[in-house]
């Protein structure tokens, strides 16, 4: 929910910008259109980046790892408890 | 397999660094250069800038339509 709230608050900021920018016309009207267009591209040429380096590092997370098994153990307790059948390990 | 998967995240990296400073370059310096710079020869005028990303977005927008599409009709078809 905090992570929503970060990126509005970004969004918002951009856009307040842009409209400054095209109110005040310090670059040309026409390429002040093309900004948005420009984050755009920006934000996916990022996402390829990250695929791309993902896949050239492949980390794995061990203490994550560790963290699900502990969540996991959490759960069935917490399901047994209340009397839910999840089968036996 | 491995040498694959490192080979196609080095390619998806160069290609998303590339566009991205082409882009950089047409969009937000350009219009600072003058307009008979010899820089202006090696980018497409103004409206393709726009054009571009457009037809780019519309066409992955309908591949993707058409991949959902066709992966639902696979699986209402295996329950059937």
């Amino acid at each position: 929910m905090k992570h929503i709230v970060k990126i509005m608050t970004l969004l918002v900021a951009l856009s307040a910008l842009w409209i400054s920018l095209l109110q005040t016309s310090i670059i040309p009207e026409s390429y002040t259109w093309l900004l948005p267009l420009y984050f755009i591209i920006s934000l996916g040429c990022y996402g390829l980046l990250m695929v791309g380096v993902g896949l050239m590092r492949f980390p794995t997370c061990p203490h994550e790892a560790i963290l699900l098994q502990q969540d996991i153990v959490e759960a069935k307790g917490f399901l047994k408890g209340k009397g839910v059948d999840i089968g036996s390990d | 397999m491995e040498l694959a998967d490192r080979a196609v995240g080095l390619l998806l990296s160069i290609i998303s660094l590339s566009i991205f400073t082409y882009y950089t370059f047409w969009v937000i310096i350009l219009p600072f250069v003058d307009s008979d710079n010899f820089v202006h020869k090696y980018f497409l005028p103004q409206e393709y800038a726009i054009l571009l990303p457009v037809y780019a977005g519309v066409t992955l927008i309908c591949f993707l339509s058409v991949f959902i599409g066709y992966v639902m009709l696979k699986s209402k078809k295996k329950k059937a």
